[in-house]
């Protein structure tokens, strides 16, 4: 989302991504909740070897998504430098 | 707002009543999506209520014709009813020479008494006295008498009351008959056929009411045990009302089958009538976090009140049954096996322990049963691949710390001693070695249990997303057994811990 100086509008924009990426990312988040539940869970249940190794995955898991997230956007948003919304008709933009 | 006219008043009130009525509506389709979302999550959640007062079980678990373990030969009989607390003393003076089981008690005495004063972990005297506290209601089950009367206890039948016995379908009946035993504890319950194979053909003396039962003192020593008392018979002159009966019979009785109206209970034997085709098999959960903290007197406490629950949930089921007009016999371990009545009726499947393990609990269940004339829709045996799941896991046999249980890759019909009711294809343990063990460490052990990678706690998903694909992909069972390793599960917590936990994690059911 972006604002153009003096403009009272702003400028959202929505990047398509393949659908893969979107796959990717609802099993990261799949998994990401699975494992926090699990180590929750055998926190009340009170395996705490469970739950150490459990929380260690989550935590890893955790930064492996945010970190790929990082890498897949950036390399998205250099592309994105070359290309204006008029030229990229994947690129939708809304007023409002 | 005071520069507004009435009827801009009047607008701008009906603007926000809109406005206010829009909100309302998306805050409802908000909270109805929200509930409709967590429920559809509640449902993938084990142990969330189906709001039924029947146990919703999960798909996985199949429903068969005949149970997995249910291969009999010839030797199949009724077992005499001397199990190893019977035999041991015995065995052990036949094994170890005369007066080694005197010597062994003695020993165990003195021992648990220095534990105690040494404050040792999981035999304290708390620790100790949870245990005999947990135990008080089942130390007072004796089969026929009390609690686990044959006759009617207490409360009143239909004809007390002026009215017809309850009627209706088999299908209800067994619903109705279920959900009175979840209310009064059961976790599991299913309703198999009367099979007079199952049930012993002896009680023991030792199982008989004595002189230091609640009944002291109510009548003579040679003194005809009561069965029911018919209307007017009472000398009290209540309405159905039990008599007191004890008796101090000096053998073991006969356990027989008759074709008499009313169960009864004489000084030379036990009768069961003929008519009696139902039999209620209950599952009671034991206290997983007590048993976790097994072999100690700490850990005995799960399987003292996982006893003392049943003998409740059996004895206010008989009573509850009386009340609709039929015949109950309460039983707990008395009477007969109560695990291949709890494989017909689909409470669970035999295992490499020799006892039933429970798709929801796992082998940490005391099982219990209610025989009856009560018609009633009988239920299945159930697979959920524990067989095969027990032919590659071996993790109880690898826990035990007597070895007492089988390593073998498969069943057999293979018996160990006498403590063993020979006839069908099992995984027969030693319960000599079992017992033994009970001696030297002072507890009723549990670590085969506990040590179970179907006792689980009904928190995380995992393990009921394990149990389902264990279930139907048998070859998954050996990375299921490693992992189950790698996590710690069935290994020994703190007994010291339990007694400041702030956990409500414990009984399920």
């Amino acid at each position: 989302m972006t604002m153009t100086n003096g403009a009272d509008y702003f400028i959202i924009t929505i990047r398509r991504r393949p659908v893969w990426f979107w796959a990717l990312a609802g099993l990261w988040l799949l998994l990401e909740i699975l494992t926090l539940q699990t180590a929750l869970a055998s926190v009340q249940e009170g395996e705490a070897r469970a739950a150490t190794i459990s929380w260690i995955a989550a935590v890893v898991l955790a930064v492996v998504g945010v970190l790929a997230w990082l890498r897949l956007g950036r390399s998205q948003k250099l592309g994105e430098s070359s290309e204006r919304p008029d030229d990229n008709p994947s690129l939708v933009e809304h007023q409002g | 707002m005071a520069d507004y006219t009435a009827a801009e008043r009047t607008i701008d009130l009906e603007d926000r009543r809109k406005q206010a009525g829009r909100r309302t509506f998306l805050k409802a389709g908000g909270f109805v999506a929200a509930s409709g979302a967590l429920g559809s999550l509640g449902a993938l959640v084990p142990g969330v209520s189906t709001g039924s007062n029947q146990r919703k079980r999960a798909r996985w678990i199949k429903v068969v014709d005949r149970p997995t373990l249910g291969e009999t030969n010839a030797d199949y009989k009724r077992f005499s009813g001397f199990d190893m607390f019977a035999l041991y003393r015995p065995l052990k003076n036949e094994r170890d020479g005369a007066g080694s089981f005197e010597a062994e008690q003695a020993s165990k005495a003195k021992r648990l008494a220095e534990w105690t004063n040494e404050k040792k972990p999981g035999f304290s005297l708390p620790d100790r006295h949870l245990s005999e506290g947990a135990f008080t209601v089942m130390h007072s089950a004796k089969p026929g008498v009390g609690l686990l009367s044959w006759t009617r206890a207490s409360g009143h039948t239909p004809e007390d009351s002026g009215t017809q016995r309850y009627t209706a379908s088999p299908e209800e009946m067994a619903n109705t008959v279920k959900a009175a035993a979840r209310l009064y504890g059961a976790g599991l319950v299913g309703i198999a056929p009367m099979n007079e194979a199952y049930v012993n053909l002896q009680v023991p003396h030792r199982e008989q009411p004595h002189k230091d039962q609640p009944e002291k003192g109510a009548l003579q020593k040679d003194q005809h045990l009561t069965a029911r008392q018919h209307d007017g018979e009472h000398p009290s002159g209540e309405h159905g009302k039990e008599q007191p009966q004890t008796v101090q019979p000096p053998q073991d009785m006969n356990i027989v089958f008759e074709d008499t109206d009313v169960p009864a209970v004489t000084d030379t034997k036990f009768v069961i009538p003929r008519k009696m085709k139902w039999v209620v098999a209950i599952a009671i959960p034991m206290d997983l976090d007590l048993l976790s903290r097994a072999p100690t007197a700490l850990g005995d406490a799960a399987s003292a009140l996982g006893y003392s629950h049943s003998a409740f949930v059996v004895s206010s089921l008989a009573v509850f049954i009386r009340g609709l007009g039929y015949e109950a016999i309460p039983s707990v371990n008395d009477t007969a096996q109560s695990i291949p009545f709890a494989i017909d009726a689909g409470i669970g499947e035999l295992s490499r322990l020799n006892k039933l393990v429970t798709p929801e609990f796992g082998p940490a269940v005391r099982l219990c049963k209610v025989f009856t004339d009560l018609p009633m829709a009988y239920d299945k045996p159930i697979n959920f691949g524990l067989v095969e799941f027990c032919k590659t896991c071996k993790k109880c046999a690898e826990a035990c710390p007597s070895r007492a249980l089988s390593f073998d890759d498969e069943p057999s019909f293979k018996t160990k001693g006498p403590w063993n009711n020979a006839g069908h294809k099992a995984w027969y343990e030693d319960s000599y070695k079992c017992y033994q063990y009970w001696q030297k460490s002072g507890s009723a052990c549990g670590v085969c249990l506990a040590s179970c990678p179907y006792t689980k706690g009904d928190q995380a998903w995992i393990h009921e997303a394990v149990k389902a694909t264990a279930s139907i992909a048998p070859a998954a069972d050996g990375v299921f057994r490693i992992v189950d390793n790698a996590f710690g599960y069935g290994k020994q917590h703190d007994p010291e811990q339990w007694w400041t936990k702030d956990s409500q994690f414990g009984r399920r059911g």
